[in-house]
């Protein structure tokens, strides 16, 4: 039987990560590509309702605990039948709403 | 005599041959105890005995007894003094009766006179006896005996030296001599013996089939009236049967009774109280009522007993002329009844401990209350708490029985047909009657016949009747009487004559006045004289009625604005004039007058409609109409100037005189403050109704308006609510307009950082923006009420005008390239300004 060993550090135990959902598709417009680019603004309001800012959409979401807890894993060079836990993933933000605009040119009276 | 001889072996004859002239002798003989020794009776073998021991020692006994004897138990007095007169011969000296045994022993006793006295209440007693018995009343329910006394008469008084007031003096002293109505009687006795369990410990014993008891009563009542026993008796049985609550008191802790004057009610209570054991205090409408005062008393009466003196008994306590008594009282009353005990109440809190200062204890004596009027409002809360008996009038011939033995007792003569006619004249009032009775003896009139007692005017007492009682007797023609049995000629024609005429007059007079109420009184005749009897045809007597009532109206006026008060002698001839006119002989049904009540309602219902129309009616028209102008002269014309003939069909698919026949009617409807507005009938249909306005117009008798369909009438109320929104838009686009022309103004003027209107600038407004959202501080809330988090500060933005507006504005916000683009899945609502012109 084949059997692969999953470890974790020795010292502390393993990071834990928050994953974010979004229902959509994260785009680049000027074509520079996702990667290193500022995505947006993640920010909690006072209860605890997380709102994400992407580009002038602003998303309200809630945080949910996974069911089935995820975690990434490296592999080790000599072994590769042992992994090494990085970091644990047991709750995610999940933005199901239809984003918002951010509209700026709202005039003060009717 | 054989034991006797067997016993002691003497053989002796000299008793026997003289036993009666020994018996003869010992009565005569001083010496008692010598004669104790020679007594022989007859039927008492055991005291023979005892005799012939005290024979045998002679002797010693003889010394003995000839001395006084030192204890009492050698001196057996009572054996010889009823041994005394028990004797064989019949006794020389004193009266005498025979006493024949079973064998044929015939003995003779005396009959001493300081007895008599004694056997006279032996034969009262056993008369009593006999009385409950017959009148069905179970012993067991009378717990205590009283003195056994009958009506106390001072049998052998000298009249005119006796000062008491015959109504004292004959007033009952036991159950059994109460004039009032037995069921009542009985009620009242059986809720007092409810509190026998917490006032005297003792167990309520189980009924002993009432049922039979009941029926006994009721057969004897008219049959009229026992039909309503019958079911009142149900409820008061239920009343009296029911559980009684924790405290082993009975449901209702207090009893009102009520009734007219002078029925016996305060004698009942009394007598029932004394009766059953109680003590009674009585608080009546001479004693100080006031709130502090009156709780003292309650407490002094219920919680304590007086330790002094004979009395032991409880307390029970009796108010009396209890509508009299300020409400206030009344309600220390009612709190008194509502005490809950005060130890639950500590646990609940300990507020409660500071807020108490006196300890409040539990009800535990009865109450009785004392009415006359039983509707007064202060009584109210009183009503529902308390055992309600009402007296019935008691009956005249009851009432002319006690008199008769009251006139006989007093020497005076009088029979039973003038007695009657008094207790008539008096209306049952026992207090009067005997009042009248006593003022008449005293004046020396010692015979009385019908004439005199029809003709006396004293005795007689203020009555306050009730107001259905008054109208009554206003429409009715008082009867004439029956001839009594053994009345004089006269007495007939006498009674017929005082009742015509001025006679009757003067008694509506009377009447009236002394019901002071006089509006209620006018609206109850107002309401009900068209329905009486009338023999009318020409119609006279119903505006010779409507006269007076116009007189009275003004002479109300004149009272009441210029406080002529002394006007107010003038009231009672309303009535009057009304009996005149309308009375009959048949007894009038009369209602309640609501007619007043309801007319006022309406009109000021149709005011307040009148008024909420006037008001939103646009001022160019209200110049010129006024309330009074539109209710007389627009109204009803104006409702059927809104009932065109129009199709109900699509108004887009109208021609343009329909249009233009549409557009008017819609502006008259807006000038005028009419719209049809939604309803839901009871059935459960919709119809358009034209607000309140309709009823003001709306006379009976007349053919109903023409209705327009409900398709029509919906297609006008939208129409309607479309051009008033628009009329309202167009004035408010004129204001607006104005105002942005002075703010402009002023801009030049002055520099001001927040601006209200949007620069012609392109660029510069894109600045304002940025400024604004800056130094926003309030949250914005969105559309679904949640505060937006304020969001990041956005870069300074280039002052690159160039390029789209897009650019700029993605510039301006998030200056990221990263976009999102959302999945279509659920789409909640989109905000956007919607005007109403798009919709229009």
């Amino acid at each position: 039987m084949v059997q692969i060993v999953i470890s974790s550090k020795a010292g502390e135990g393993p990071a834990e990560w928050l994953l974010v959902e979004l229902q959509g598709e994260v785009v680049s417009r000027q074509n520079t590509g996702l990667a290193g680019n500022l995505m947006g603004d993640l920010h909690y309001t006072k209860e605890g309702v997380p709102v994400l800012i992407v580009g002038h959409h602003i998303l309200y979401g809630k945080q949910v605990k996974l069911e089935k807890p995820f975690e990434t894993m490296e592999t080790n060079q000599e072994n590769p039948t042992s992994y090494t836990v990085s970091a644990l993933i047991k709750k995610k933000l999940i933005f199901k709403t239809r984003p918002k605009p951010i509209i700026t040119n709202v005039p003060k009276k009717v | 005599m054989d034991e006797y001889d067997e016993m002691y072996g003497i053989e002796d004859d000299f008793e026997q041959q003289f036993a009666d002239e020994l018996e003869v002798m010992a009565e005569m003989d001083l010496m008692q105890c010598l004669i104790s020794l020679w007594f022989l009776t007859a039927p008492k073998p055991k005291k023979r005995r005892q005799d012939v021991v005290k024979k045998l020692q002679f002797g010693v006994e003889n010394c003995d007894d000839i001395t006084p004897p030192s204890s009492p138990e050698v001196y057996d007095r009572p054996q010889v003094t009823t041994a005394r007169h028990a004797q064989k011969r019949p006794p020389a000296i004193g009266d005498y009766i025979t006493v024949t045994d079973s064998m044929g022993n015939r003995v003779y006793l005396n009959k001493k006179e300081d007895k008599e006295k004694r056997h006279r209440q032996v034969l009262e007693e056993s008369q009593r006896l006999t009385e409950l018995m017959n009148s069905g009343i179970s012993p067991e329910l009378l717990a205590e005996e009283q003195k056994d006394s009958g009506v106390d008469g001072d049998s052998g008084e000298d009249e005119g030296l006796s000062s008491r007031l015959w109504v004292d003096q004959f007033s009952p002293q036991h159950y059994t001599d109460l004039l009032s109505d037995d069921f009542t009687n009985r009620c009242l006795l059986k809720w007092l013996k409810l509190w026998d369990t917490v006032v005297f410990g003792r167990e309520r014993k189980p009924r002993s089939t009432p049922a039979d008891v009941r029926s006994n009563f009721t057969n004897a009542q008219n049959q009229n009236q026992s039909q309503r026993f019958k079911t009142k008796s149900q409820m008061t049985e239920e009343i009296l049967e029911a559980e009684l609550d924790q405290y082993k008191r009975p449901k209702f802790k207090v009893a009102l009774l009520s009734g007219p004057p002078g029925l016996g009610k305060t004698t009942l209570a009394h007598i029932i109280a004394k009766h059953a054991g109680y003590n009674v205090v009585e608080i009546n409408a001479s004693d100080d009522r006031s709130a502090e005062l009156f709780q003292k008393r309650i407490d002094t009466a219920t919680q304590m007993k007086s330790v002094l003196g004979a009395n032991e008994k409880p307390n029970c306590l009796i108010i009396d002329e209890i509508d009299g008594a300020p409400a206030a009282a009344i309600n220390i009353l009612l709190a008194t009844l509502n005490r809950k005990d005060s130890r639950e109440g500590e646990e609940s809190g300990g507020n409660a401990l500071k807020k108490r200062k006196k300890k409040q204890s539990v009800l535990l004596r009865p109450i009785i209350c004392i009415c006359n009027d039983l509707y007064v409002p202060a009584l109210r809360p009183l009503r529902q708490q308390a055992f309600l008996l009402t007296f019935p009038q008691t009956l005249p011939s009851r009432l002319a029985q006690r008199l008769a033995e009251i006139t006989r007792r007093h020497g005076m003569k009088a029979d039973t047909g003038t007695l009657m006619a008094l207790c008539e004249k008096t209306d049952n009032d026992i207090r009067a009657c005997i009042n009248t009775l006593q003022f008449l003896h005293s004046r020396g009139q010692k015979h009385l016949d019908q004439r005199s007692v029809n003709s006396i005017s004293v005795g007689l007492k203020d009555q306050n009747k009730g107001l259905f009682s008054v109208w009554q007797e206003i429409f009715q023609l008082p009867r004439l009487k029956r001839k009594r049995i053994g009345g004089d000629s006269f007495g007939g024609f006498d009674e017929a004559g005082p009742k015509d005429g001025t006679q009757r007059l003067q008694h509506i007079l009377h009447l009236v006045s002394s019901n002071g109420e006089h509006e209620k009184l006018t609206q109850g005749l107002y309401d009900n004289f068209l329905s009486m009897k009338l023999k009318d045809p020409g119609m006279l007597g119903v505006c010779a009625g409507l006269d007076w009532m116009c007189f009275s109206d003004l002479l109300n006026e004149c009272v009441l604005h210029g406080q002529n008060y002394s006007l107010m002698r003038y009231f009672p001839f309303l009535p009057a004039a009304f009996h005149h006119l309308y009375a009959a002989n048949s007894v009038p049904r009369i209602n309640y007058p609501h007619s007043n009540y309801e007319a006022f309602t309406k009109t000021q219902h149709t005011k307040n409609a009148l008024l909420a129309m006037l008001n939103d009616i646009p001022p160019a028209v209200q110049s010129r109409i006024s309330i009074s102008c539109l209710c007389l002269d627009i109204l009803s014309l104006l409702l059927d100037l809104i009932s065109p003939k129009l199709r109900p069909v699509n108004p887009q698919l109208y021609s343009t005189r329909e249009k233009q026949q549409l557009y008017d009617l819609i502006d008259t409807m807006i000038n005028y403050n009419l719209t049809y507005r939604q309803d839901r009938t009871p059935e459960g249909q919709y119809t358009y109704v034209l607000d309140n306005v309709e009823d003001v117009v709306h006379f009976p008798g007349l053919p109903p308006r023409r209705q327009l369909t409900y398709q029509v009438k919906q297609l006008i109320a939208r129409e309607t609510e479309l051009e008033r929104m628009r009329r309202v838009e167009r004035a408010q686009q004129k204001r607006n307009s104005q105002k942005t022309e002075t703010v402009k103004k002023d801009q030049e003027g002055k520099k001001t950082e927040v601006k209200k209107q949007t620069n012609r600038n392109h660029q510069q407004r894109l600045e304002n923006i940025v400024k604004q959202t800056v130094v926003e501080s309030r949250p914005e809330l969105d559309f679904f009420g949640r505060a937006i988090v304020p969001k990041e500060k956005p870069a300074v933005t280039t002052t690159n005008g160039k390029g789209g507006g897009v650019v700029h504005i993605g510039k301006a916000v998030g200056n990221s390239d990263v976009w999102f683009r959302f999945n279509e899945g659920v789409s909640n609502a989109v905000r956007r300004n919607v005007y109403i012109r798009e919709l229009l």
